[in-house]
């Protein structure tokens, strides 16, 4: 039974999901194909989470625009969609004569590219927002901020399907073909088939490989792998805002930093490195080697015991090691090929572009086929930004005594509740691996790393569920997290 | 989460014991024998006993009751008690906050409430170490689980884990599933220990390891694990003496799973909480002989405050801790003044209490930095010797008592302890 | 011949005993060594002729509150019959309640010992 829709956008990223969630504002039948269990498992899932305010891009490229853009969409957007968003703003510093004219040189930028606030502030001025950062001269950029990039993928993508639009999670294109009379059809390796008017390429680090598919070859992708640290929240509250270095000439990326998080970690990173292998997302001991000795340099009250996971993202560049830098976005409307829009090479800034880069997508979306608004089109995702760990005691009180579930901690570390852990896993997308419950509920994210909570999730599913061992999958059908049974159930172990 | 509020109620209870493993549970009894009437014991799963309920090997209770007991049977002789004193417990319940003045935040199916304390004893136990805080490089493939998740696992989820094993850590909890694993059916390919010497018992290594043929290769780590799926397989080496890998001595074993035994960490989250003044070295509290921390009211005994190997050193430290709470309760103070600081000399790792009393008999616990056969542990006060046992075996895994009369300490100015 | 070395756990000395072995079909002790004292010569002995050990493991019960009961033997087996212990333990399921102490495979291979179980598993309806 082929499957047909007039936009079909393959990709859940967060580009992905930001293009479904506009066009659901519009009557239009769209669905989002993506190869994992659940939306934003490739790179939205896996960078610093930090919003950029556009002074780092050239004025008129796409990712000037599109950051300056998507930076002013997402205070609107993070309220109705319940992202949680902090506007912690960054300070850019200078170290030395070369770095502060840098920094003039970014401030001009940014103005021309429509940055709001930027100002050149001196070391007592910095000193005031991030007590004792050193540097002679800083940008303080207010707009730059820090939010959970997988908490917005997976917000855009439920209101996206509350709106209409459908999520074919767990399908991996294998084939797109045109249509003789127009249009696409494309067929998943498990042998499922869509058509639709139009397709959107928001395939990330396989966007070249969805292009060749479409019989377009000008796309390479070099994947540049960036490992970081996950610090202990014991760090919490220690960087006051961003602190960035100035950027150096034909750096692959931004350097080695620390961010905080929206959630109360610290990270370091990201390293860069290149590779061959799009899914590589394995850590090194030399870089952690390295991240360490950069994290101590920046924040000397860092112990070994701050240390609680580390992980890799991986930058889908157009650029070889040779050539380096940075080019940039490809947000095109082929005219070789009908009906294809094509997004190639979107790392950064692209998780700030992201709603940007949905309405220019809708755009070029609307020449092929009318986009008439639909009246029903509801913006505002039920639910809260914050986890009930971060309630006032008199509101936790009030939801206990309303449901009992939110007085059971199921996540010590992180203080999460048997009610947070049961939405999670009921997900309106219908994800079913352990990571859709990370993701969502933050369960496992802690210092003890699902020590404590994983067996007790796993009760709970198995319990509310029915899940028996082998339905219990890390991440993907690959992933199983048991083998079996110690011994047959006999049945009547009720808790 | 609409913004409703309600009123959060406020109870008042004497003694408040938080966690009810081997600790809780021992220190509860303690307290409720000592004449405290009001003992409410907080425990944050559905049933009583902590970590013992998982551990279903026998070898505890040899001092305590001359039994070589599992686990659970362990922790019913204390659950038949504290049932039997008609102590109050919470199950199902966590404490979320403590404060310096000893009032909690708790939480539990049905009621969200604070509890103000008259003395509070501290019974958190320990969390296992993981792969992110010893930072294995590779991928994070399913089928790496720390040793007591997969114990976990096996022994009250019915759940069995992987086929063919690795275990990275020598300690006891990895040697017990290493034959646990074994007996179900599983292939354990090996044990992988960095250090020179295994940190678990002799025992343990005969009847864990030698009886099922599973080799254990010390000076050995993991240096990557394969897998972006679940497990492939994982690569180790030897380490030299500063106990980094060695390249060209690594080699890549295929396995489907990998055990983690690579330490216990004190749960001290409430107790940092609390303001409590912290021992570097235990990760635990700093006590005096009446375990009680800097903070006072607040107690601590167990795994939370210095991790222990047999549990009935834990049950005894902990009926102490729990004599003092009560007695705190009812006299207002049981913290004698002129605390004499103990502090770990030569080969000694970590003495507690940290301080004593000099007015009271008492136990010193203490753990040696290596191994050695045939030395003596002695306690000094200045230069002059005030203390001194002879053992034949002494090892960092295992903890070495030694009891100090009231006339030996009292009058003390500072104690140090070294192995000679 | 040869050589065997153990760590004897009788007591918390721990005494390194050397014992020497005549291999045949039964190995047969002919010397012991290192021990302080003759508990520590009758356990070496007996580790090496015929070592003993006891065994934990689990059965699946019926109506609980826990799918499992844990159980051990209540006396030591030997070393040998391990396999053929735990291959009737795998046959062996119960149904709630469940006491510590009940004996739920009397005799395993054999053995001069009890399966007992070690929880206490309620019943559910």
């Amino acid at each position: 039974m082929v499957q047909e829709y007039d936009v079909l956008v393959i990709g859940g990223g967060v580009v992905g999901c930001a293009i479904a969630r506009e066009l659901s504002k519009f009557r239009v039948r769209a669905a989002v194909v993506e190869k994992e269990m659940d939306v934003g498992l490739g790179t939205s899932c896996r960078n610093s989470g930090v919003l950029h305010a556009g002074f780092n891009y050239a004025p008129g490229t796409l990712r000037a625009v599109l950051d300056v853009k998507g930076n002013s969409m997402m205070d609107d957007l993070c309220r109705d969609l319940k992202v949680k968003i902090k506007r912690i703003g960054k300070l850019t510093v200078a170290l030395d004569d070369e770095d502060e004219a840098t920094l003039h040189r970014l401030k001009e930028q940014g103005e021309a590219n429509g940055v709001p606030g930027l100002e050149l502030i001196g070391r007592e001025d910095m000193q005031r927002i991030q007590p004792g950062v050193e540097g002679t001269l800083a940008l303080h950029s207010p707009t730059s901020s820090i939010i959970s990039p997988y908490g917005l993928t997976i917000g855009l993508a439920e209101n996206a399907l509350a709106n209409g639009v459908n999520f074919h999670l767990g399908r991996r294109v294998a084939s797109v073909s045109s249509l003789a009379g127009g249009g696409w059809s494309v067929e998943t390796g498990s042998g499922e088939a869509f058509t639709a008017k139009v397709l959107v390429n928001a395939a990330g680090l396989f966007s070249a490989e969805v292009c060749r598919m479409a019989g377009i070859t000008d796309y390479v992708i070099y994947p540049c792998r960036g490992e970081y640290y996950v610090l202990d929240r014991r760090l919490d509250g220690t960087l006051k805002a961003l602190i960035y270095p100035a950027p150096k000439k034909n750096a692959p990326g931004l350097g080695i930093h620390l961010t905080p998080t929206v959630d109360g970690n610290i990270i370091i990173g990201p390293s860069a490195e290149y590779l061959n292998d799009p899914e590589d997302h394995g850590c090194t001991s030399d870089v952690m080697k390295e991240l360490r000795r950069e994290g101590r340099e920046l924040l000397p009250e860092i112990r070994m015991t701050d240390y609680i996971r580390n992980f890799a993202g991986i930058r889908p560049k157009q650029t070889p090691p040779e050539v380096g830098g940075n080019k940039d976005f490809v947000i095109e409307d082929r005219k070789d090929v009908q009906g294809f829009i094509n997004l190639v090479g979107i790392e950064s800034p692209g998780l700030t572009s992201a709603p940007a880069i949905a309405e220019m997508v809708r755009e070029m979306v609307e020449k092929h086929i009318p986009l008439v608004p639909d009246p029903s089109f509801n913006p505002v995702r039920p639910g809260s930004p914050l986890f009930f760990s971060e309630l006032p005691a008199e509101e936790k009180a009030a939801l206990i005594a309303d449901n009992p579930n939110y007085g059971e901690i199921i996540c010590r570390c992180e203080k999460i509740t048997k009610q947070e852990i049961l939405d999670a896993i009921r997900n309106p997308l219908g994800a079913r691996a352990l990571v859709s419950i990370k993701y969502r509920a933050r369960a496992s994210m802690g210092r003890c790393q699902g020590g404590f909570c994983v067996p007790r999730i796993t009760r709970i599913l198995r319990d509310e569920f029915g899940w028996k061992p082998e339905d219990f999958l890390k991440r993907s059908a690959g992933s199983p997290l048991f083998v079996g049974n110690v011994r047959p159930e006999k049945g009547g172990a009720a808790r | 989460m609409n913004g409703t509020k309600a009123e959060v109620p406020t109870v008042r209870r004497d003694v408040v014991v938080i966690g009810g493993g081997p600790a809780g549970l021992a220190a509860a009894v303690a307290a409720k024998e000592a004449g405290c009437a009001d003992v409410l014991l907080i425990e944050r799963d559905r049933i009583l006993g902590g970590i013992l309920n998982q551990c279903i090997h026998d070898g505890f209770g040899l001092h305590t009751f001359k039994e070589a007991l599992s686990g659970p049977e362990y922790a019913a002789r204390f659950i038949d008690r504290f049932r039997e004193l008609g102590i109050a417990a919470m199950e199902e319940t966590i404490v979320l906050s403590l404060s310096a003045d000893r009032v909690l935040e708790v939480s539990t199916r049905g009621t969200y409430q604070r509890i103000e304390a008259g003395a509070v004893i501290l019974a958190m136990g320990c969390r296992e170490r993981t792969r992110g805080a010893i930072s294995i490089p590779g991928h994070r493939p399913s089928g790496v689980y720390t040793a007591g998740a997969a114990q976990n696992f096996m022994n009250l989820e019915n759940i069995m884990v992987g086929k063919t094993v690795c275990i990275l850590g020598s300690g006891d909890i990895g040697l017990i599933m290493a034959r646990r694993m074994t007996l179900e059916g599983a292939k354990v390919e090996a044990v992988f220990e960095i250090l020179p010497y295994s940190s678990g018992l002799p025992r343990n290594i005969q009847q864990c390891l030698n009886d099922y043929g599973i080799p254990l290769h010390l000076n050995t780590t993991v240096t990557d694990i394969v897998g972006k799926g679940r497990l492939e397989g994982i690569r180790v080496a030897q380490v030299g003496e500063d106990r980094l890998p060695i390249p060209e001595t690594e080699r890549y074993i295929p396995c489907d799973t990998l055990l983690l035994s690579v330490g216990l960490i004190p749960e001290n989250e409430l107790t940092r909480d609390a303001g409590v003044g912290m021992d570097p070295v235990t990760g635990g509290a700093v006590v005096d002989d009446s375990f009680m921390t800097s903070v006072p009211g607040i107690f601590a005994c167990g795994n939370v405050l210095h991790v222990h190997d047999l549990v009935d050193w834990v049950s005894v430290e902990a009926a102490e801790a729990g004599k003092f709470a009560a007695c705190f309760v009812r006299e207002g103070s049981c913290a004698l003044p002129s605390p004499i600081p103990v502090r770990p000399g030569s080969g000694v790792r970590y003495t507690l209490p940290q301080s004593v009393s000099g007015e009271r008999d008492l136990t010193l616990s203490l753990r040696v930095s290596a191994p050695w056969r045939d030395r003596c542990v002695v306690v000094r006060d200045g230069g002059r010797e005030i203390a001194r046992k002879r053992e034949m075996r002494l090892h960092p895994a295992e903890m070495i008592r030694i009891d100090l009369k009231k006339e030996t300490v009292s009058g003390c100015s500072s104690l140090e302890v070294t192995v000679e | 011949m040869s050589t065997r070395e153990f760590t004897c756990v009788v007591c918390p000395n721990g005494c390194s005993i050397v014992v020497d072995v005549d291999d045949d079909e039964t190995p047969v002790v002919t010397r012991v060594q290192g021990n302080v004292c003759k508990r520590g010569e009758s356990w070496a002995r007996q580790e090496v002729e015929n070592p003993m050990r006891t065994i934990a493991s689990s059965v699946p019960v019926r109506w609980g509150d826990f799918p499992l009961a844990s159980i051990r033997t209540s006396r030591p087996i030997p070393l040998s019959k391990i396999r053929e212990v735990m291959e009737e333990i795998r046959k062996v399921s119960v149904e709630a309640p469940v006491e510590i102490g009940d004996v739920v495979l009397p005799s395993p291979a054999g053995c001069d010992t009890e399966v007992i179980a070690t929880r206490k598993v309620r019943k559910v309806r």
